[in-house]
């Protein structure tokens, strides 16, 4: 449904290049919310494994939650929706956009306003959390990226406070 | 910045990830129509407010989404405990 709408990104060219961080804006793609107590069923649905541990993430899909799971996958991507069964799966796609900061000062750069301890947080780790009073998911995908899930009506605001952030490494 | 331990995350995270809940274990009345006007009164106002180990109730709102309960030392604002909704009192 979404594809037929004229698609507006909220921040328009995220281009930031620093020494030892750069931020950019990710493409579109398909996001799911998935709610179940279930997880079984759900993943018997899918066809794919859900990770259990809250704060992780396997093959797109983040553990936010004991019963909450927020599924990314390429742009276009459905999922069969489970009629009848003991779960929700909601296409949330155009909920938020995805910002990613890359570098070896990366975590610095994101550390401005996330109170968590980014040291400690392995690669594979994806977690609802906050930048300063921003509801965020951070995710980091490889030792020296991390990506940004956040609500497009906040992203304008994100994407300037962490390019204020990165200003010094410019 | 105080660091609360959720107990679903089972991990320790920042205060600002968190809203509080008021005070825990308060189990509404399950018949409130047969209570006296006072006792629902108790029931929704009155609070035990004690100085010193407090039971509540936290929501890790930016993270898990859960309830949990916490024991709080209300003068040093230490947290002794916090264990998931549903558990005995600790």
């Amino acid at each position: 449904m979404s594809e037929a709408l004229a698609r507006t990104d909220p921040v328009s060219g995220l281009a930031f290049a620093g020494q030892g961080v750069t931020l950019s804006l990710a493409g579109p793609m398909a996001r799911f919310s998935l709610r179940t107590r279930q997880p079984e069923a759900l993943e018997q649905l899918l066809g794919i494994e859900l990770p259990r541990k809250i704060g992780t993430s396997h093959d797109g899909a983040a553990c936010l939650g004991p019963d909450e799971w927020l599924l990314r996958a390429p742009a276009g991507t459905t999922l069969a929706m489970g009629t009848g069964l003991p779960l929700a799966i909601t296409e949330v796609s155009e909920r938020s956009v995805c910002l990613i900061a890359e570098g070896a000062r990366a975590a610095e750069v994101l550390a401005a306003g996330c109170p968590l301890d980014l040291d400690r947080f392995a690669v594979g780790r994806a977690t609802r959390t906050v930048f300063e009073t921003v509801e965020i998911v951070l995710l980091r995908t490889g030792d020296m990226r991390f990506e940004v899930e956040v609500w497009r009506s906040f992203a304008p605001w994100l994407s300037m406070a962490l390019e204020s952030a990165a200003r010094p490494l410019r | 910045m105080l660091l609360i331990h959720c107990p679903y995350c089972d991990e320790a995270r920042a205060e600002i990830e968190f809203a509080y809940a008021g005070e825990a274990h308060i189990a509404r009345p399950p018949d409130p129509a047969a209570l006296s006007d006072e006792d629902w009164t108790h029931y929704l106002f009155i609070r035990s407010n004690p100085r010193g180990r407090h039971h509540e109730r936290w929501r890790h709102i930016h993270g898990c989404g859960r309830f949990f309960n916490a024991v709080r030392e209300t003068v040093s604002d230490k947290f002794e405990v916090t264990y998931k909704a549903g558990e005995p009192r600790r």
